[in-house]
């Protein structure tokens, strides 16, 4: 793979400091590397590794505090540090591209995404007619496989999900057709099937566009799909440099040896790593939440039509029961309708149709005073640790406010539970009276699930909680909220996209399509003998160096979910999935019982499908 | 285009309920306040006998709804009354000016005076409007590139000293220095255009700060945002970055500002401004009216007003959304 012939990059013992008020820190420290045409090197470290930093700086794109303080940067031979202005304009672009994380907010907001990718074009080359430069831009986002890109040209970024933004960026780098490709963590915001097809598309079109591409990623198992060496880095410092196949068999560096045994495992069992404690398996379980047929529609605006109004079905018919001491986990990809249901359940809204009921009583319907005292049973928890927490108010009377509320104790009993539940999520009592400002985002959590515990609930909703966190950090609060559950019996219901995380902490699992559930079964059941194919296609997508049971080749899924505006008759999923027949587009498969407590909504749910590949050293159940 | 009609459909209707509320309870106040506009029609030395026959005969002793009601009739039609005290010939007519001038029949339509002055108005506004943004835009946006930096200090201070100055205070020190002293400029009255020029100046030294504050926000918070910076990695030039893309950004809060504080700010400050330059446009005609208790006119203005201050907004958020389609209005 790798020719002999001069390298296109070659960075050479280059530092990046951060200049504080205080002595500067190295956030790169004398890192070289050489990309080859045609080569795809794999760049990994934890956050804070100074990935980002070495991928913007390859693009010559480092502003204070940071400053490049030594190190030579030479694209063929040329030093980008030397390079007047104008010839490095002129180089960004048409022979180095880069790709952030985020594509949301890498275009204009307010103008069509092809005039801005035109727009580009022509600036890189001049000469370019209007006419030329449109046929390329469409011919390109044909290449991506963008659906209708002709007229998908003149729509607008917000009218596009993540994943085809991020084909939209792809669009803009490669438009241009650069020797070097620097995608620095492109996958990072994406749902895994989504991340997956992106992964996919990325090596065709390195076969097919010839660029040299830097690979940035966190995910070990991301980069192992797509690269030929792997440069791992740790502390700003390049500590390995290896084949990717090498760096899995063999690692050379105590860090990289520790990442590779750290990276979270689905289907190889890594006792350690475990923690669910599968609920006691006595039938006789109260019921603590009940979730009958519940909808939920939002109306929005429809352009094309006078006074039109389009209605968004977010929840269809949702029906589950959760026992006492369940975790039960709830995931799917984005738009599933997962966050919608998590806002009815924790009765931020209240559903069209259907009932919840909560310890037997129905919180769809109930109002006032019922409510406000039924409320104390179950709790949501949110995402951001940052805009969930007021930044004016000390911690204590933070966590003291839902007992204030609620009312019908003393000051010194309110203060008095409160540093018992703030000694129990593990905050310093000394914190009581101070502000927020200044915290991590691991400990506004545990100020967030302080104020939850705060009334003893009996059902902690957890929407995405741990997903801002990092993995050392939810590591800790996953066990936080193991110890929780065995003192007090806590409940919980984990909505996460995180399917690692799930398989670690659910003991049930609820696979959400369309604002449907269309598979409910234990955990073992979900991830090694599903019964749905979308769960097999997400088990599928998963970024994972192991051997799994479901092959990307049989499952991996293309495109994205229908618009839940317009729902096609038959089985919703039908129009990705792999196996449909006949009867799936007339015959809506209902949710049905396959075994104990497993049920699936697919016509092949009973036998039809592939079986799972078994996967060495599985413990089947 | 369907969004269009859609748009202005609706918001026409919203805004036609809001000039009717506006309507009402100008015309309740006005009827609620102490003060007879029959006596400044006829003047202290008629009889009280004689103002009751008259009050009668004008139907301002109906029940206030009643006479609501036949107002609204009327206005549907395009006629907002006869003025109380103004004659067709132009002349305030009345017991303010003495004498048994006051001649029912011969009362000037409300119409026709308040068609004769705006075109003044007009072009009294448009040239404040015109000269504040020709001030206001280059130190804002200046500022808003140079966050922090001497543009930003320079365009703070001058916001500062600007919004400082009362206008009416600004006005006669501009009328005696540049008018009385200097002879540079004519200020009292109307012949030409050029006797706007002064009014309008101190208009829109007036407007000034809100604009400077906007764009200068607008612009700095714009540059902030991730696309400006990831443009210039793509390859476009940081001059195209900030005159295609950041100026068109900022114009979505700027044109907010424009439709509800700035037009709402210059119509008010008409009134006082015409009155100290004895300006012929409709706010000296408000003014007066409000002197003389002219009902009609008082009410016709205040409705027109709330009017424009409608349609000015429905357009701007229309220009809004048709520069930022995420916009839902």
């Amino acid at each position: 793979m790798m020719s002999d012939a001069k390298p296109i990059l070659q960075v050479r013992d280059l530092t990046v400091e951060l200049r504080t008020a205080h002595a500067p820190r190295r956030v790169l420290d004398q890192v070289s590397l050489d990309v080859h045409a045609n080569e795809v090197l794999g760049i990994i470290g934890e956050s804070g590794s100074g990935k980002t930093v070495l991928s913007r700086a390859l693009v010559n794109w480092v502003a204070r505090p940071l400053e490049m303080t030594s190190g030579e940067i030479l694209y063929r031979g040329e030093d980008l540090r030397k390079m007047p202005a104008q010839r490095m304009q002129s180089l960004r672009g048409r022979s180095i591209a880069y790709i952030g994380s985020d594509p949301t907010t890498a275009l204009d907001p307010t103008l069509p995404i092809g005039h801005q990718i035109m727009e580009k074009l022509k600036s890189v080359e001049p000469g370019i007619s209007n006419e030329a430069a449109r046929k390329r831009v469409i011919h390109t986002l044909d290449a991506v496989r963008m659906p209708m890109a002709a007229k998908r040209f003149d729509d607008f970024p917000f009218q596009f999900s993540g994943g085809m933004m991020q084909r939209v960026m792809i669009v803009d780098a490669l438009v241009t057709s650069p020797d070097l490709l620097v995608a620095d963590n492109i996958t990072q915001p994406l749902d895994v099937t989504v991340a997956a097809q992106i992964l996919r598309l990325l090596k065709e079109l390195q076969a097919d566009y010839r660029t040299a591409i830097l690979f940035v990623s966190s995910l070990l198992g991301m980069v192992h799909g797509i690269a030929d060496n792997v440069l791992v880095l740790a502390g700003g410092k390049a500590v390995e440099l290896q084949s990717v196949d090498g760096i899995l068999t063999a690692p050379q560096h105590a860090y990289t040896r520790h990442l590779v045994r750290e990276m979270p495992r689905i289907w190889e069992a890594a006792p350690e790593g475990r923690i669910s404690a599968p609920a006691p398996q006595s039938d006789d379980r109260e019921v603590i939440l009940s979730v009958r047929d519940v909808s939920r529609v939002y109306a929005t605006k429809d352009r094309s039509r006078l006074f039109g109004k389009q209605h968004v079905q977010a929840v269809r018919g949702v029906s589950f029961d959760v026992m006492k001491g369940d975790s039960l986990g709830i995931v799917g990809e984005s738009g599933c309708g997962k966050s919608s249901l998590s806002r009815l359940l924790s009765r931020l809204e209240a559903p069209d149709t259907g009932e919840i009921l909560f310890k037997g009583q129905n919180i769809a319907t109930l109002k006032g005073r019922a409510m406000l005292k039924l409320r104390k049973g179950f709790q949501l928890l949110l995402q951001d640790p940052y805009n969930s927490i007021p930044s004016h108010m000390s911690i204590g009377r933070i966590i003291a406010e839902p007992l204030i509320i609620h009312g019908g104790l003393s000051k010194a009993e309110i203060r008095g539970k409160v540093a018992e539940v703030m000694s129990e999520v593990g905050l310093s009592s000394d914190l009581a009276g101070s502000l927020p400002v200044g915290l991590s985002a691991g400990q506004r959590q545990r100020v967030n699930i302080a104020r939850a515990m705060v009334l003893e609930p009996e059902l902690l909703i957890l929407d995405e909680t741990l997903s801002a966190l990092d993995q050392v950090e939810q590591a800790k609060l996953l066990t936080l909220f193991e110890r929780l559950q065995m003192r007090h019996g806590i409940t919980y219901l984990y909505i996460s996209h995180d399917l690692g995380m799930v398989r670690r902490v659910c003991n049930r699992v609820a696979v959400m399509y369309l604002g449907r559930i269309v598979e409910l079964a234990g955990n073992e059941t979900t991830f090694f003998d599903s019964g749905h194919p979308y769960t097999r296609a997400l088990l599928s997508a998963v970024p994972a160096i192991e051997h799994r049971p479901y092959e990307a080749s049989t499952y991996l899924l293309e495109g994205e979910p229908p618009n839940p505006i317009n729902i096609p008759p038959g089985c919703s999923f039908r129009t990705r999935c792999p196996f449909a027949f006949d009867r799936c587009a007339t015959v809506d498969p209902m949710l049905t019982a396959r075994g104990k407590g497993d049920f699936a909504a697919c016509h092949l749910a009973g036998g039809g499908m592939p079986a799972s590949v078994a996967a060495a050293g599985t413990t089947f159940a | 285009m369907i969004f269009a009609l859609d748009f202005f459909l609706r918001r026409m209707a919203q805004g036609l309920v809001i000039i009717v509320l506006v309507a009402m309870l100008i015309f309740t106040l006005l009827r609620v306040v102490p003060g007879d506009p029959v006596r400044t029609m006829l003047g202290p030395m008629a009889s009280a006998e004689v103002a009751e026959q008259t009050a009668q005969k004008m139907g301002l002793r109906d029940p206030i709804p009643v006479q609501f009601a036949k107002y609204v009739g009327q206005v549907v039609t395009g006629d907002f009354g006869r003025s109380f005290v103004r004659s067709a010939q132009g002349a305030s007519t009345g017991g303010s000016r003495g004498g048994a001038t006051f001649d029912a029949s011969n009362r000037a339509p409300v119409m026709g005076l308040i068609l004769t002055a705006v075109p003044y108005s007009l072009l009294l506004a448009g040239l404040a409007l015109g000269i504040s943004l020709l001030i206001s835009l280059p130190i804002g946006i200046a500022a808003g590139l140079k966050s922090g930096k001497w543009p930003d200090r320079l365009a703070l201070y001058l916001s500062s000293i600007f919004v400082s100055l009362p206008n009416i205070w600004l006005a006669l020190v501009l009328i005696f220095l540049v008018s009385v002293k200097g002879g540079l400029l004519p200020a009292i009255g109307y012949q030409n255009w050029t006797y706007a020029i002064l009014p309008a100046f101190v208009l829109a030294i007036e407007l000034s700060p809100v604009f400077i504050r906007s764009a200068s926000v607008a612009v700095s918070s714009n540059m902030l945002e991730p696309y400006v910076a990831a443009g210039q990695i793509r390859g476009l030039s940081r001059a195209r970055m900030i005159l295609v893309h950041v100026l068109r950004n900022a114009m979505i809060p700027l044109l907010n500002v424009l439709g509800i504080q700035a037009i709402g700010l210059l119509l008010g400050s008409l009134f006082v401004i015409e009155y100290a330059f004895n300006y012929p446009g409709v706010g000296l005609l408000m003014i007066n009216a409000v002197f003389q208790r002219d009902f009609p006119v008082i009410q016709a203005i205040a409705i027109l007003a709330c009017t424009l201050l409608v349609l000015v907004n429905i357009l701007v958020d229309f220009a809004a959304t048709n520069i930022d389609r995420r916009l839902q209005y």
